[in-house]
């Protein structure tokens, strides 16, 4: 049994490939397709498992979002039964999942939080996000491309989410058509990509959505976490501390129009909690460089660049344990 | 073997919660911990969860230190309810903290999600180089996103400072200099109980005194952590208060009890401070667990009856009890308090002793360095707004003076402190006597009628506050000119340079400074008027503090432009300047005859600046001699006088020195002779020699030097010292 962080995937984690994982006969996906089904939405695992891949009804942020916290979820069943998990974190929208994990919100509540996020969020004004790399091949950061998203407040988009290795830039969309990046690669990808379906999370511009989620969902029956609980601050929510209130205020608030710092949340699962492994639930693995270049720029363990990554990942002691490799 | 006392105390605590029973009534987060409190018991939680993780962290000391890779044991256990202000007090009321304020700095943490004081503390136990404060160059508590500047200090000489910034904050605001604390910020400081006692701690609660009995606000928090011993002496009963609980312009509480009887208390204090603005002295008892530090065998000196009753008082163990009684918590949630606690503290260990250390003398030494940026020539260059000028010399700029059109070195350094203070509004100036009287040699003169009151103020007679004050007035935003009435006034208070301004960048890594321009009235040749302390040369206590630029002007021109230099350093690299101003030249006119007017110079025009490294030479000879000062003036006329073909070279920097200077004009020396005014063993002379030795120069050496003694009064005065004859004389000796 190994200490573990566990740190839950945020959109962008369900794919075409990483779909067909939910099992119909758990308990936790019955329940949460009868909440679905309550609400005349379509069951998640017919969205998951049987009905055709179409990116446009798929990838919905009502449907895309209760998949990967239903998904998260159950993997985090499997790590916690194998596992002590000393602290939870996620990513964006993997903070509901994180929540659920830890406790903060029944099942129930966190699968209505989940949905009805995903849902607000529809009604958000017209934006999108940018995804945009801030490190080099190495994985170090690489102070050219950091350069081109330093200052990009100026310039009217926000930061939405530092990610690791990555800068999530978000606006309207008429800001981040005017907010020019040069091109860049990192490994196969080509960037910027402008991530698809996904609105101007994590800034001012949601100020609406937040309003109107702590009227919708303050009354929700928030608790203390039965886990520790790293926010999107670096902040850690301890169940000898947490006040269920302040949890409400931030998810309700703060963490829907600031930026998310998934960084800080990894810096701080690292220097104050000290995991054997840092662990990630499903789906895909879409984390596990973000995370690796996050210890790299803490230089955890050692690490300086991919390549020490990549060997300690093939050692007996890995940092990183993808559950969905 | 007996049971370590750090066993012991854990076991108690776990003995108590193995049989404690749960409250029957649970209180909710919000509720206050007993009818009337203010602390509630989710706060009460909170102070709890922190005060373990300190513990924690002092035990991790100790486990370090065993492994052979921990540095620093002396431990924040007893001390713990400090926690209580790290949660009261704001992150912008600046900290200045002595060294067993774990508690305190978890708690203020928590302010900020942010930062990681577990591993953070783990680093600087460890003396790492990842130490986000220091690098490991010493255990300290500081931080700069929590507004806490590093003290090292464990003899309480850091309360002057903190009584600086409590004045500063408030007149840097009444002179519009930004900063980044509220209206109603105020300065905390903690020492011990034995450290209360310093010297240094009475005159900083004196000074905090005196200022507010003449109505200035100084809202400072003197925190003394009573603990009742300093290492094995005890400290009287009640002798804290016996000491300041009756002292007029000073409100005095006394902590005691209970957590939430704590927590009041402190409120009041932390309210009393902020409303009045005033000095506040907060008696916060505590105990001293576990010795004073890892290496301390606290039964070579106490009884173990007494160290048994001493960990009763525990705070954890109180706090637990208080806090199953009162409902706040159960002893089940708070042993798995304990024990994650624990184990987190043990899993981050072995990677904050990985982590390495600074690994060369080069590195250590970096905060140091005496280098500077490329554009700080430029900037000490710039020159001052024409009109601004014009209206401040109401339109007789002192470089267009006409009748006389030279003047001394004491005229110009007061023109220089005017234009400077016109050019950068944070200048405050400040010292015995410089306001109204403008000095004893009248080098501020007028300067308080052209700024202020507020700019240009005289303080108490104590050469420590003055420092003190320039050390917090800099960290408020201020810059500071303090005047040192004389030399061998310094020295009773020297250490505020050198044990607190010149090392504050090098534990913080230039996170924090304290840039300032100390003026001191300096060296003798005061034809025997005034005898040792008013004549007093005694530079090497100066010289040897690190990175401390150490400046002398022999002429008024160089003056105004090494002036001009040092606050452009000052500012633009945070730099403690000592600043020696030749008393004896400061109304000299002549240089070879009586009448000649040669030490007499023009104003340098705006934008003419001098840096360290850059030396004066006056004339062409053959022979060189090496001076400064007043020695400089000396060799000047013994080289006309004797007719010698000789060149003088101008030190004026006494630290740095310019070897590059230095070694240029000795590469085409025939002969050289350093001429050094201050004592023999303690003056520049031997380093010079030495290095010129060292690097291979092959023509003859020699210096003079004044004699290792204090100086006399009356006509004997010029025995002791550097005399022109002897100059002449050894000129002549290596030029025969």
């Amino acid at each position: 049994m190994s200490r573990i962080v566990l740190i839950c995937p945020g959109r962008g984690s369900y794919t075409k490939q990483t779909r067909g994982a939910l099992d119909p006969n758990h308990p936790l996906v019955r329940r949460a397709d009868e909440l679905r089904a309550a609400r005349g939405l379509p069951s998640l695992v017919s969205l998951d498992r049987d009905a055709p891949w179409d990116a446009a009804v798929q990838l919905r942020p009502d449907h895309v979002s209760p998949l990967i916290w239903l998904h998260s979820l159950l993997d985090a069943e499997r790590a916690a039964a194998e596992h002590e998990i000393v602290a939870v974190a996620g990513n964006s929208m993997g903070w509901y999942t994180a929540l659920t994990v830890a406790g903060a919100l029944s099942f129930d509540d966190g699968f209505r939080l989940v949905q009805e996020m995903a849902q607000l969020q529809m009604e958000a004004p017209a934006g999108g996000q940018v995804l945009y790399p801030i490190v080099g091949e190495d994985w170090r950061l690489d102070d050219d491309r950091f350069g081109q998203v330093l200052y990009c407040e100026e310039e009217g988009v926000f930061v939405s989410i530092k990610l690791g290795g990555f800068a999530v830039i978000a606006g309207t969309d008429e800001a981040l058509d005017d907010f020019h990046l040069p091109p860049a690669e990192l490994g196969k990808g080509r960037y910027p990509i402008r991530l698809a379906q996904h609105g101007p999370y994590h800034t001012p511009l949601l100020a609406g959505v937040a309003d109107k989620a702590a009227a919708q969902l303050g009354p929700l029956d928030w608790r203390a976490p039965a886990t520790p609980l790293i926010d999107g601050t670096g902040h850690t929510h301890t169940p000898f501390v947490a006040d269920p209130a302040a949890l409400r205020n931030y998810t309700l608030g703060a963490q829907v129009t600031e930026t998310y710092d998934f960084s800080a949340s990894v810096f701080t699962a690292l220097r104050e909690f000290a995991p054997d492994l840092l662990y990630l639930p499903g789906p895909g693995n879409s984390l596990g460089s973000i995370v690796a270049q996050i210890g790299i720029a803490e230089g955890w363990r050692g690490l300086v660049d991919r390549d020490s990554f990549e060997s300690m990942q093939n050692s007996p002691n890995p940092l990183v344990w993808s559950m969905r490799r | 073997m007996p049971p370590d006392r750090v066993t012991v105390v854990e076991q108690n605590l776990e003995n108590y919660l193995a049989t404690a029973r749960p409250a029957a009534h649970l209180l909710a987060s919000h509720e206050p911990v007993r009818p009337g409190s203010s602390l509630t018991a989710a706060q009460a939680r909170a102070l709890f969860e922190d005060q373990v993780l300190s513990r924690q962290l002092d035990m991790a000391a100790r486990r370090l230190k065993a492994r052979g890779v921990g540095y620093y044991t002396i431990a924040s256990a007893g001390h713990e309810q400090n926690a209580v202000l790290g949660t009261q007090l704001r992150v912008t009321d600046p900290a200045l903290l002595h060294y067993r304020s774990g508690g305190f700095m978890m708690a203020r943490s928590r302010h900020l999600g942010s930062v990681t004081p577990t591993f953070d503390t783990l680093l600087s136990l460890c003396a790492s180089r990842d130490d986000p404060i220091a690098q490991g160059r010493h255990k300290v508590w500081g931080s700069r996103p929590l507004g806490v500047p590093p003290q090292t200090s464990t003899i309480a000489s850091h309360l002057p400072k903190a009584v600086g910034m409590a004045f500063a904050l408030g007149r840097a605001r009444r002179l519009g200099i930004d900063h980044d604390h509220p209206h109603d910020a105020l300065v905390c400081c903690s020492f011990g109980d034995a450290s209360a006692n310093h010297a240094t701690a009475l005159a900083g609660i004196n000074a905090a005194r005196y200022a507010h009995r003449r109505g200035n606000p100084v809202p400072v928090l003197f925190v003394c952590e009573d603990n009742g011993i300093g290492i094995s002496v005890r400290t009287p009963r009640r002798w804290i208060n016996d000491a300041f609980s009756g002292l007029r312009h000073l409100r005095y509480f006394e902590a005691d009890g209970e957590l939430d009887e704590i927590w009041e208390t402190t409120r009041l204090a932390i309210e009393t401070c902020r409303a009045t603005k005033g000095p506040v002295f907060l008696h916060l008892r505590t105990v001293r667990l576990w010795g004073h530090a890892g290496s301390d065998v606290e039964t070579t000196y106490r009884e173990l009856p007494e160290i048994e009753a001493v960990e009763d008082q525990d705070p954890l163990l109180r706090n637990a009890r208080f806090l199953i009684e009162r409902g706040a918590a159960t002893p089940g949630a708070i042993a798995t308090l304990l024990r994650t606690t624990r184990t987190r503290v043990e899993a981050c260990e072995p990677e904050a002793a990985g982590r390495g250390h600074l690994a060369s003398r080069e590195g250590v030494m970096i905060p140091l360095s005496f280098d500077l940026d490329p554009d700080c020539r430029s900037k000490a260059s710039e020159p001052i707004e024409v009109d601004a000028r014009a209206e401040l010399w109401r339109g007789r700029l002192p470089e267009a003076a006409t009748a006389p059109t030279k003047r001394t070195l004491g005229a110009h350094i007061n023109a220089a402190l005017a234009d400077e203070m016109l050019r950068r509004p944070e200048i405050v100036v400040f010292g015995e006597d410089v306001g109204r009287k403008g000095g004893v040699y009248y080098v501020t003169a007028g300067l308080q009628e052209r700024f202020g009151q507020a700019r240009v103020f005289d303080t108490l007679l104590d050469e420590t506050t003055i420092l003190g004050v320039a050390q917090g007035a800099a960290q408020a935003g201020l810059l500071p000119i303090p005047e040192i009435q004389y030399l061998a006034y310094l020295h009773n208070a020297i250490d505020q340079l050198r044990g607190e301004a010149s090392s504050l960048s090098f534990f913080s890594v230039g996170q924090f400074t304290n840039p300032m321009v100390v003026r001191i009235a300096s060296f003798a040749y005061q034809r025997g008027f005034g005898g040792h302390f008013h004549n007093d040369n005694a530079i090497a206590a100066l010289r040897e503090i690190p990175g401390m630029v150490v400046a002398t002007p022999s002429r008024g021109e160089d003056a105004v432009r090494m002036l001009r230099g040092c606050l452009t350093m000052a500012k633009e690299h945070g730099r403690v300047i000592a600043f020696l101003e030749p008393i004896a030249l400061y109304h000299e006119k002549d240089l070879h005859e009586p009448g000649d007017q040669g030490w007499l110079s023009d104003y340098p025009a705006q934008g003419e600046a001098l840096l360290p490294g850059e030396a004066g030479v006056h004339g062409e000879g053959k022979l060189l001699f090496i001076s400064y000062a007043n020695g400089v003036r000396m060799c000047r006329r013994v080289a006309r006088r004797a007719g010698l073909d000789a060149r003088v070279l101008d030190l004026r920097w006494l630290n740095p020195l310019p070897w590059e200077a230095i070694e240029r004009e000795a590469s085409t020396a025939a002969a050289i002779v350093v001429v050094d005014e201050c004592r023999a063993s303690g003056g520049v002379a031997d380093a010079i020699l030495a290095r010129l030795a060292e690097r291979g120069y092959d023509g003859k050496l020699r210096s003079v030097r004044s004699a290792d003694t204090f100086i006399p009064l009356g006509p004997t005065a010029p025995m002791v010292l550097v005399s022109e004859e002897e100059i002449e004389a050894a000129a002549r000796e290596v030029t025969a």
